[in-house]
């Protein structure tokens, strides 16, 4: 029996991902549960586990990074290795690369997609397919140039160029651009899923912003005293294990809006904004309103790790709703974050230091954090934003208030 | 720069360790009275005398032996073996003595031991006296393999091999002797086990030693006015082998031709070619060629003798086959 391979659905908003790595070739022998391709989406690399034991009889995508639509098939498993194949087993024609050379041209462009004839060896120098690798691009879709047809650096560089994509600039000839007085630097597929993101959520939702200041002297003598007792928290570590309480007063901070409908979600699962080398990610603490402090700051410190060393499982990765990102280890005052989709609302957080503050008439200095929030305005309107700000400042400048509620 | 010939070069290196260091001593046939087969040893016999220029009987097994003995007991002994033709008679004391000694007693011993010798064809001196026979010495744990191209080089690593404390084999190459490069008067010695980049190219690397270093830079100026740019790296030291230098050039070309003059079978450069293999697959954008002596006895005939060694033109035609600009 044939049964199709499909692009897996990661995450409630996936609707495309990238096929990063075939694990099998063609005709190899797969087992349940063993790692069968790699696929990139939401920012991270997930391994996908084969659904059925067989063979791998066909792969219908290779790695590209041409995005496939989430349920399409990308390849058969058979239960023999000749079983014949479905009648219909290439990629949808509107699928195919653009650059595909026509037929009259040369047969390479058909060796990609052919699914009669048995897969002949592409010819190409290690150089050539390990740019191809780093490129992203199929091997087979570049046409050779060198003895016997072999496809050679100069051949992708060409393909590439002819593509208008710009290679990693390492592979460019020396001194290329030197002349034009910048260098390129790969766009890499990462990159563009923020880039999507990121552009999606400003297009799509009327960001509005609420700026701020907690009184922070209570916070600060708390994590004085943890310290004393040899426990590390964070500033963070006060904002979610707060923040996760003022939103369980206010439920529609944690709703999403997916398919038209505002899911009000009764798990605080808040995601917290991470710079990692390739771009910004969002790793998710679970439940936040029902764990201590302690425990909140060590899974963030083990998913913060998880993260720079590129180890987050796609659990760990979805359904953040509301966001905290901080940039007050870098002396930022004040900014407006973008929200994280389908998440309605984000806190971000600026510095925190000592400051002018009026008390009964009185200038007193006190320990100020500057915050800001921005909130989806089709979910939550400016009054019950500032309800839900009042009542989280409360908190976090009467810490002892969360013992006695 | 003043420029003397490799000769002198070698000559300089002798007499300056020979001033340095009371230990060292020359031994080898006709190289004293006479002043060596090529002359490498001319004038050192009239200054330091019978006790440290020693012409030996015709027994080079003799004289390896007798080198390895005064090394072992705390001399430096400079030996030398008139042609690497005859260096089948030295094997049984160079690969299971010289070699193995410091290793068999647990390094209780140096062996301050250099063998200078000589090899390569272009004289037309035939099958017994034109080998190339490089490759059976780096097949030898134990000893350092050098090889030379320049003046420059002759002298600062003859000068570090009388100075190593392991065993070193010294290849001179009798096309090499006349030839003339910038020496510097001042003391100065190079390391044993680096390349040299002797010309910096971006199409194609030319890995090669001793002579064919020369061709390979007359080949470079020809194929430069054809818009061909080449790297060559002299390798200089065959054993230990410098395979970063190399590596770092196959990354930056991606291409690589050995230009050797060796028999290509079981030659040097299918030790280097498989060195690149392992260490820069990824990096390679064509077959690693090699540009060899022909697995032929060395002819007599002049002609023939010049097709069974690589030469510019041959160096050219790989390179244009190679990047077919």
């Amino acid at each position: 029996m044939i049964k199709e391979v499909i692009m897996p659905k990661l995450g409630e908003t996936m609707e495309e991902g990238y096929l990063v790595a075939w694990r099998k070739k063609e005709g190899e022998r797969v087992e349940k549960g063993e790692v069968l391709f790699e696929v990139m989406s939401d920012k991270t690399n997930f391994e996908v586990e084969s659904l059925h034991d067989g063979y791998l009889r066909k792969k219908i995508y290779e790695p590209s990074d041409e995005p496939i639509p989430v349920i399409t098939p990308i390849g058969y498993i058979s239960d023999t290795p000749d079983e014949p194949l479905p009648e219909k087993t290439t990629k949808p024609a509107e699928k195919k690369p653009p650059e595909t050379p026509p037929s009259s041209e040369t047969t390479k462009g058909e060796k990609a997609s052919d699914t009669s004839a048995p897969s002949e060896r592409i010819k190409a120098s290690p150089l050539a397919k390990k740019m191809a690798e780093e490129a992203g691009i199929d091997i087979a879709l570049v046409t050779g140039s060198g003895p016997e047809g072999r496809i050679e650096k100069k051949d992708v560089l060409g393909y590439l160029e002819k593509r208008g994509r710009t290679p990693h600039p390492n592979l460019l000839p020396k001194g290329a651009r030197e002349t034009e007085g910048y260098a390129v630097q790969e766009w890499t597929p990462f990159r563009k899923i923020i880039a999507k993101r990121l552009t999606e959520s400003k297009k799509e939702i009327p960001h509005y912003y609420l700026q701020g200041r907690f009184l922070a002297d209570e916070v600060v003598k708390l994590k004085k005293l943890k310290k004393e007792q040899n426990v590390e928290l964070t500033y963070t570590d006060f904002l979610v294990f707060i923040g996760a309480r003022a939103i369980k007063e206010y439920p529609l901070i944690n709703a999403a809006l997916v398919e038209e409908e505002i899911r009000v979600y009764s798990a605080v699962d808040i995601g917290l904004a991470v710079s990692i080398e390739q771009g910004l990610i969002v790793p998710v603490l679970r439940d936040c309103d029902k764990k201590d402090i302690v425990s909140l700051s060590n899974e963030r410190r083990e998913i913060i790790e998880k993260a720079r060393s590129n180890k987050l499982s796609e659990e760990e990765l979805k359904n953040a709703r509301f966001v905290i990102s901080n940039l007050g280890m870098y002396g930022v005052e004040n900014f407006q974050p973008v929200i994280n989709m389908p998440g309605v609302a984000i806190m971000g957080v600026g510095k925190l230091g000592k400051e002018p503050v009026v008390i009964d008439d009185r200038l007193e200095v006190h320990f100020v954090m500057n915050v800001s929030f921005s909130f989806d305005h089709r979910i939550i309107d400016g009054a019950y934003a500032g309800l839900f700000y009042k009542r989280f400042k409360e908190m976090f400048e009467n810490p002892a208030l969360l013992a006695f509620y | 720069m003043r420029e003397i010939t490799y000769r002198e070069a070698l000559n300089e290196a002798l007499r300056e360790e020979m001033d340095r260091d009371p230990n060292v001593f020359l031994l080898g046939e006709d190289i004293a009275i006479y002043g060596g087969a090529y002359g490498v040893t001319a004038g050192l016999w009239k200054k330091y005398g019978d006790e440290r220029v020693l012409d030996t009987p015709i027994s080079e097994n003799a004289i390896v032996g007798v080198a390895l003995g005064a090394a072992l007991t705390g001399m430096r002994p400079v030996a030398e073996i008139m042609y690497i033709d005859f260096i089948g008679l030295c094997l049984e004391q160079l690969n299971n003595q010289v070699a193995k000694i410091r290793y068999m007693f647990g390094g209780k011993c140096t062996v301050p031991f250099t063998l200078r010798t000589e090899g390569g064809a272009g004289r037309t001196l035939g099958a017994h006296h034109s080998q190339s026979l490089e490759s059976w010495l780096i097949h030898i744990p134990g000893i350092k393999v050098v090889m030379p191209s320049t003046p420059y080089d002759a002298k600062g690593l003859l000068k570090s091999s009388i100075r190593e404390n392991n065993p070193v084999v010294f290849i001179e190459h009798k096309m090499l002797y006349n030839t003339r490069g910038g020496v510097p008067e001042e003391e100065y010695t190079l390391p044993i086990g680096t390349a040299d980049i002797k010309r910096e190219g971006r199409d194609v690397t030319l890995v090669t030693y001793s002579r064919m270093t020369l061709f390979c830079q007359e080949a470079a100026a020809v194929l430069e006015k054809e818009g061909i740019s080449v790297e060559i790296v002299d390798m200089r030291t065959l054993l230990p082998m410098d395979i970063e230098t190399i590596v770092n050039s196959v990354k930056k070309t991606n291409r690589v031709i050995i230009v050797e003059e060796d028999c290509k079978t079981g030659g040097t450069g299918a030790e280097i070619s498989a060195q690149i293999t392992e260490n820069a697959f990824d990096y390679l954008d064509a077959p690693v060629v090699r540009v060899a002596g022909a697995d032929v006895p060395m002819p007599k005939s002049p002609v023939l003798e010049k097709l069974a060694v690589p030469d510019t033109e041959r160096i050219c035609k790989a390179v244009r086959d190679m990047v077919r600009l």
